[in-house]
């Protein structure tokens, strides 16, 4: 999968979220992570990932750290 | 049903018009065809140049329609036609689909979304974040209703015979859901060990994914949930029922047919005893199965399913009487006998001992009263499963030759190809085109068969072609033991001089109600059907307690359906209109090598772990969308999901018609050098507006690629309006006021980002525009004059936009940015313009908007008199213009209706 490419279909990324919920709360557990950090642990594309913790976060399964974003422009979050 | 007036459309045109209406005293009735009125409005973050919230101004108007006395709103419905009555009224033909949810009982809680197991893209959001199968629309939606999106039954589930969910437990399984996986099975069929080692899997072949690069595995993902749950329940968590029957229900065979009517019937607290013959229960599970491919502890564990329900099974018990039970005060018998012979040849010397029909041969050696052949030479005759089975059975027993003796070529045996592979790995001889002509013996036992070579010559009734003998071609082998296994014969030999027997030898049963020729007497299974699945039995003896329990209960057996399920989705759609599908390879079954395998009787396949069961279910395509997990009934605390809710077809008359369906947004992909579809942080302007609204879709206003707060950001207005290479010359009025509302709004929630706006030109024609425009600069919007003609991925997700710098006079320029927002413009909604039919012609303008005949000086008037048009439907608009329209359409319709009354 080629970064900052979508080489996938989109519903394919989105039916992957069930299959990927328990593999980020894993990453989660421990300590908060930005969604490149949850990527690079997962050894899947960022924008696919966008899709996953979104719908979570959506979910009420994880949640942001803070109210505004890191130094870099990227929020941490954590499993709620 | 008659109303003055038809309104279709629910966004702020239809809203305001049926309001007005409303408001006037005229019943209007407004048909929407998503889930909740609003339309696109309510979906925007602030209307331009005021900066007022849309919720806050399209919310008070959705609830003013809901609950206006004289507005009746049909939702997730749509127009099936509308014609012209000859006294210049309408009629129109509604289809109002079903939601499966109960709008009366439902109360917006969303438990039903929080448990649904499909995740599918959510529309309301244009695509940037999922929804579920089960979902309301959005947290404003009118009325604020779940939905459970069903496109059919996914084929795996709309062809098992016993009605089980497979896309239902693939679904919970690929959400590591295992017990609840099991329990949705234990709904339809009590076998599931049995199941996940022995059945066929029609679910499989009917997979979508079977026509890529292979089925999804449902029947090793099926065993994966079933050793999960039994590994920790040796034991079934229930018993019996709390509310018992004092009906009684004999059940003749314990088989796969007689333990689903069994279980069935049980969960509803009848008393039911079954009969065996045998010395075990389980029917062809226990004695024809051998334990390589199904272990006989797993029977008994199946078995446990259904005598938890306080279910009695007598053993050893061969009923050869209807009227016998009856007698013993049963008030109702379910005969399902199976198919335990097997059909003679009736060649010399069948007799012999070391002759064998393959059913005999079976269960000696299921139950160890054959147990080695060590040394033997056996033959067994027949090309179906029931020939494969014997053969490897003998094989494990020590058999020195197996031979496989099949008429026809290998091309036209029954057996499933990679059974009979299996076979010949493990060491059968597989011997086509030859067949026995006699079996030879000495001493009265079996010591050779004499047997004919076979060519085939013309298609007979099966299609096959027929084999010929050769003559001449007669050879005999040394044999020890034959085994004949040419087709399973029902044992209905009993019953023949009670009940009606068809000519092959079957029960001739109602073939809806299974019911016999004796009212009380029910029967199914391989002894309706003939040989058959494991799972078809087990469909009929559920079929046989549905409706043995309205027999029981003194209800009508007539024209009540069983089973009633969705139409099957459409495969073709699912492949070719759900985007891209990566080719995910099947788990290979991990088996020992045959020669390992064949010297012992332990199961052969092994379970998959669970990541492999997990990456298979996976492989899912959620073919029908709601994959009937049936969590979302679980979840409803208001028991507002029904499954069995139909869609209805509505016939309506209204003195005049209003269309108000709106617009269309340009699809983006289109321009293609643009890069939208294929770079995460390229963006649509109303996908920017669900980024910035109060009910977005993210976290915060975060660039799609990596979540990372944007700071410098880029608008390319007329993306797709003002644009001969696209077909639309014309502009759409509002992006440019909406790019600048966006930009504000950004600078908002993003005070340090730097914004862009490449334009054309500023089309800032209405009130407060001009002003709202400056003001944007002031803010330190950078407005650039200048087409962009591509955009390009640089590092880190950031892209590269070519343009030409106009009045700075700098020619083709670059810039960096890590977001683009693409300003799509409008194009007309063309469904509006197929409404009407019976001669009556919604005329279209030049552009394909519906055409207004004297705009000027007659508004919102179509070609068909009586029919007006409202808002975006016949030009773009804003949203001042759209509700301005809209009362001009109302007052148009009122004065029509008001001439039609008086004139009758």
């Amino acid at each position: 999968m080629m970064e900052g490419v979508i080489d996938r279909g989109i519903a394919e990324i989105i039916r992957d979220e069930m299959i990927m919920h328990d593999k980020i709360i894993s990453i989660l557990k421990d300590d908060p992570k930005t969604i490149p950090e949850i990527a690079e642990a997962l050894g899947y594309p960022s924008h696919e990932v966008v899709y996953w913790v979104m719908a979570m976060w959506r979910y009420g399964k994880i949640e942001e750290t803070t109210a505004k974003p890191n130094a870099d422009g990227y929020f941490m979050y954590k499993v709620k | 049903m008659n109303y003055d007036v038809l309104i279709v459309g629910g966004g702020i045109a239809g809203m305001e018009s049926a309001l007005t209406l409303g408001d006037m005293g005229l019943k209007a009735l407004l048909i929407e065809k998503e889930p909740s009125i609003g339309g696109k409005m309510v979906l925007l973050s602030k209307v331009f140049p005021t900066l007022d919230c849309a919720s806050c101004i399209s919310t008070p108007k959705m609830a003013s329609t809901i609950h206006h006395p004289n507005v009746t709103i049909m939702t997730s419905s749509e127009i099936r036609k509308i014609a012209k009555n000859g006294d210049g009224a309408f009629k129109a033909l509604i289809n109002r689909k079903s939601t499966y949810v109960d709008n009366n009982a439902c109360t917006g809680c969303g438990e039903c979304e929080a448990a649904c197991t499909v995740a599918l893209p959510d529309r309301f959001n244009f695509g940037m974040v999922a929804h579920r199968a089960a979902y309301i629309p959005f947290p404003q939606a009118v009325p604020k209703k779940a939905v459970i999106n069903r496109q059919g039954q996914s084929p795996c589930s709309n062809v098992c015979p016993a009605g089980v969910k497979a896309h239902g437990y693939v679904s919970l399984v690929r959400s590591g859901r295992y017990d609840e996986a099991f329990h949705l099975h234990m709904e339809d069929a009590p076998l599931p060990g049995s199941l996940s080692r022995a059945c066929y899997a029609p679910c499989e072949n009917a997979c979508t994914r079977s026509d890529l690069e292979g089925s999804v595995d449902i029947r090793r993902i099926k065993r994966f949930m079933v050793d999960h749950y039994y590994s920790a329940h040796s034991e079934p968590e229930y018993g019996t029922p709390e509310k018992l029957s004092d009906k009684r229900i004999a059940i003749v065979g314990s088989g796969p047919a007689g333990l689903s009517a069994a279980y069935h019937l049980g969960r509803k607290g009848y008393h039911i005893k079954i009969f065996e013959r045998e010395e075990q229960a389980g029917g062809m599970l226990r004695y024809a199965i051998p334990a390589y491919r199904l272990p006989k502890d797993i029977v008994d564990r199946d078995i446990k399913n259904i005598t938890a329900l306080g279910v009695e099974i007598e053993t050893n018990t061969n009923i050869t009487s209807v009227a016998s039970l009856k007698e013993q005060g049963f008030d109702t018998v379910f005969l399902a006998v199976g198919t335990y012979e097997t059909w003679k040849m009736n060649l010399p010397g069948e007799d012999l001992d070391g002759v064998m029909d393959c059913m005999g041969f079976l269960s000696k050696a299921n139950t160890g009263k054959i147990s080695d052949l060590s040394g033997k030479t056996v033959v067994v005759v027949g090309g179906g499963n029931s020939a494969i089975d014997p053969a490897r059975l003998a094989l494990r027993m020590g058999a020195e030759k197996v031979i496989i003796l099949y008429r026809r070529t290998r091309k036209e045996m029954p057996a499933h190809e990679w059974e009979i592979q299996a076979a010949i790995d493990e060491g059968a001889d597989l011997m086509i085109l030859k067949t026995p002509r006699r079996f030879i013996g000495s001493n009265g036992r079996l010591v050779k068969v004499e047997v004919l070579r076979m060519e085939l010559g013309e298609p007979d009734d099966s299609g096959r072609r027929r084999p010929v003998p050769v003559k001449g071609s007669e050879h005999s082998i040394d044999v020890d033991l034959a085994v004949l296994a040419i087709g399973l014969r029902p044992s209905t030999d009993s019953f023949t001089d009670q009940l009606k027997i068809n000519r092959n030898e079957t029960f001739r049963v109602n073939p809806e109600t299974l019911e016999t020729n004796i009212p009380s007497v029910f029967a199914g299974g391989d002894g309706v059907t003939g040989p058959a699945m494991i799972v078809d039995a087990i469909g009929q003896g559920k079929r046989a307690a549905f409706y043995i329990n309205r027999y029981l209960q003194g209800e009508s057996l007539d024209n009540i359906e069983f089973d009633s399920r969705l139409s099957i989705a459409d495969k073709y759609d699912v492949l070719s209109n759900r985007g891209a599908i990566s080719k995910r390879m099947q788990i290979v079954a991990v088996e020992p090598p045959p020669s390992q395998r064949v010297k012992t009787s332990e199961e052969v396949e092994k379970c998959m772990t669970e990541e492999e069961a997990r990456y298979s279910a996976n492989r899912c395509l959620d073919c029908g969308n709601c994959s009937e997990c049936g969590e979302c009934i679980k979840a409803c605390p208001a028991d507002a999901v029904h499954f069995d809710m139909q869609p209805e077809e509505i016939e309506i008359e209204a003195d005049s018609v209003i269309v108000s369906t709106g617009f269309k947004l340009f699809d983006a992909h289109l321009k293609t050098n643009y890069g939208y579809g294929k770079y995460p942080n390229v963006v649509t302007a109303m996908q920017m507006d669900r980024l910035v609204s109060p009910t977005k879709p993210f976290n915060r206003t975060l660039r799609p690629s990596d979540g990372k707060a944007p700071d410098n950001i880029a608008f390319v207005l007329c993306t797709g309006s003002r644009d001969c290479t696209i077909d639309n010359p014309i502009c759409s009025r509002v992006c440019c006021m909406y790019s600048i509302k966006q930009a504000e709004l950004i600078m908002g929630a993003l005070p340090l980002a730097d914004i862009t706006i490449y334009y054309i030109d500023i089309r800032a024609f209405g009130k407060g525009y001009e002003e709202f425009y400056k003001q944007a600069k002031e803010m330190g919007v950078y407005f650039v004059k200048g087409r962009v003609a591509k955009i390009e991925l640089v590092e880190d997700g950031n892209l590269s936009v070519f343009y030409e710098d106009i009045d700075g006079g700098s020619g083709p320029q670059q810039m960096e940015h890590d977001l683009v927002v693409l300003s799509v413009g409008l194009l007309p909604n063309m469904d509006a313009l197929h409404l009407f039919n019976n001669g009556d012609r919604l005329e279209a303008d030049a552009y394909s908007y519906v055409k207004e005949i004297n705009e000027d000086i007659d508004p919102t008037r179509t070609s068909i008199d009586g029919v007006f048009a409202a808002g975006t439907t016949s030009a773009a608009r804003d949203i001042p213009d759209s509700i301005l329209h809209a009362g001009a359409a109302a007052a148009q319709a009122a004065g029509y209706i008001h001439q039609l009354k008086a004139s009758r």
